[in-house]
């Protein structure tokens, strides 16, 4: 049996589903579906490592970000808990792993990303988690009521999060980086050292340049034993060791992939009817003039928009300074536009490891193209505006490498 | 470059915004809504989004409109933040007490 729709999309999350909401206020008649592979209906995955829905100090149900009957009031077909296994893009047919298969008029591929599989010898045992999906986290969220002792593998915002959350259940922290600093090299040493600071202040210990050589338990994670023989006993273990996409279908039905799938700035892929969006979407920053890989909500949502928009007729170009904040122990970690290191950019910064205050203005070719901000996300907007701008830093470098000076002056 | 995707507004409105409040408990400071209206939200200390009302007062809310310190922003812009929250935080009420957003 094949069944046909207008706009098929793959992917339920933010991405997907701000996509189908685009298409139903521009398109009233028009066939959606989705196909999800997780059974729930759109929920907010960002809240997921919040320590307020993780200690279950908000109602659980704030994490729901659409009713049960959204999708049929919208007239949005909702098939979820199936996978997509195969596209044929040139009957424009997808097939489902029910072995359905669906034909459409535009496809969106907004398939985020997965945790990547851990390969440590004993990471199969009961206890160790990974947090990316709603069911991840019920698991983290009844494993917490009872573990005394929690290790967290890896660095990043998940980590961090996790780490503030397990502290405030009242669970012993152990953090182990295969760093030398926090975020390296994402960050530099001073940035780390703050947030690895703030962390210790918190109860939580830190134990850098190590790696997990294995996860020792019965059926049970017991103990994690690093590979210089330190050991140390635990009941839950968060593995935050990165995530990547699932392109293997994908790049074989001949869509063009990198890390992710390739996209121009209109979000479409080379395959004419064929878009992406969010979390798996490589696309042409017309910002930055090179391909990014964003892995945020409000990026994803925002390509929802653009690439839904474009699958109704429209051509509207992707133009976003990405950003990242989060907060815990008494700090605030904000990331804007472009972070990655590479030799051809150089950095101004501002405030020091002394003051408690440290940001980094990354700049490319005379311009800024991001910045990573500790204890100082309020200059997040400013400089996202800076960026966009397109502005010259030719002759401002003593008032963006002053932490007391005000950044909002030079957009006037 | 002008950046707009913000002002992309899904479904028209056909009610004024009255009142915005922010829920400080589902609050996670992810400033989209700075972003989108930085003349109505900033991050406070915490970390949390806050109202910007006249005489440089600013709080969660609830806020009356004409109390905004950019009195002159759009209703669109302030749907847009509202929108654009990634766990629903704020609230926007219409003249007649109904809810425009969520």
């Amino acid at each position: 049996m094949q069944e046909n729709i207008k706009y098929l999309i793959v992917g339920g999350g933010v991405a997907g589903t701000t996509a189908a909401e685009i298409i139903r206020s521009v398109d009233k008649d028009g066939s959606i579906a989705i196909v999800s592979d997780e059974l729930y209906r759109l929920y907010s995955r960002i809240m997921l490592s919040k320590p307020n829905f993780f200690l279950e100090k908000i109602p659980f149900d704030n994490v729901w970000l659409k009713t049960d009957d959204w999708y049929k009031k919208n007239n949005i077909e909702f098939i979820n808990g199936k996978k997509a296994v195969s596209i044929d893009v040139t009957n424009k047919t997808i097939t489902l792993n029910d072995d359905k298969t669906i034909k459409y008029e535009k496809l969106l591929l907004a398939i985020g990303s997965s945790t990547r599989a851990w390969e440590a010898p004993g990471a199969n045992k009961k206890g160790v988690f990974y947090l990316r999906t709603l069911d991840d986290a019920k698991k983290i969220i009844a494993e917490v009521k009872t573990a005394k002792e929690a290790v967290c593998v890896g660095g990043g915002f998940v980590s961090f999060e996790m780490c503030d959350m397990l502290k405030m259940a009242g669970i012993d922290v152990t953090l182990v980086l295969r760093e030398s600093h926090y975020w390296e090299p994402l960050l530099d040493e001073p940035s780390g050292r703050i947030i690895e600071e703030a962390l210790k202040k918190g109860g939580v210990k830190i134990i850098l340049n190590s790696e997990t050589k294995e996860i020792l338990g019965g059926e049970k994670v017991e103990s994690i034993v690093l590979n210089n023989g330190r050991t140390i006993p635990c009941q839950i273990i968060i593995a935050g060791i990165g995530v990547c996409c699932q392109l293997e279908q994908i790049k074989s039905s001949g869509i063009q992939t990198n890390r992710g799938i390739l996209a121009n700035e209109y979000l479409e892929t080379n395959i004419t009817d064929i878009y992406t969006a969010g979390d798996c979407a490589e696309f042409k920053d017309v910002i930055l003039g090179e391909s990014v890989q964003l892995g945020n909500w409000v990026n994803a949502q925002m390509q929802g928009k653009i690439a839904g928009g474009n699958m109704t007729g429209k051509k509207d170009p992707f133009k976003m300074v990405s950003f990242y904040t989060t907060q815990g122990f008494g700090i605030t970690i904000a990331f804007v536009g472009d972070v990655r290191p590479s030799a051809d950019r150089s950095i101004i910064t501002r405030g020091s490891f002394e003051i408690g205050s440290y940001g980094r203005i990354i700049i490319k070719d005379g311009e800024i193209i991001g910045a990573t901000l500790i204890n100082r996300t309020q200059e997040l907007w400013t400089i996202s505006k800076l960026i966009e701008k397109d502005f010259k830093i030719a002759g401002h470098e003593t008032e963006l490498s002053n932490p007391d000076c005000k950044l909002q002056e030079l957009i006037k | 470059m002008k950046v707009d995707n913000y002002k992309l507004i899904i479904f028209s409105m056909d009610k004024k915004v009255s009142k915005i409040i922010v829920d400080r408990n589902l609050c996670i400071g992810a400033a989209s809504c700075v972003i989108a209206a930085c003349d109505v939200f900033e991050l406070d200390a915490e970390n949390k989004a806050v109202i910007k009302l006249k005489n440089n007062i600013k709080n969660s809310g609830p806020a009356e409109r004409p109390n905004l310190e950019g009195d002159a922003v759009k209703d669109a812009d302030i749907v847009a933040a509202a929108q654009s929250c990634p766990t629903k935080a704020i609230t926007l009420i219409a003249e007649d007490g109904s809810n425009i957003y969520p």
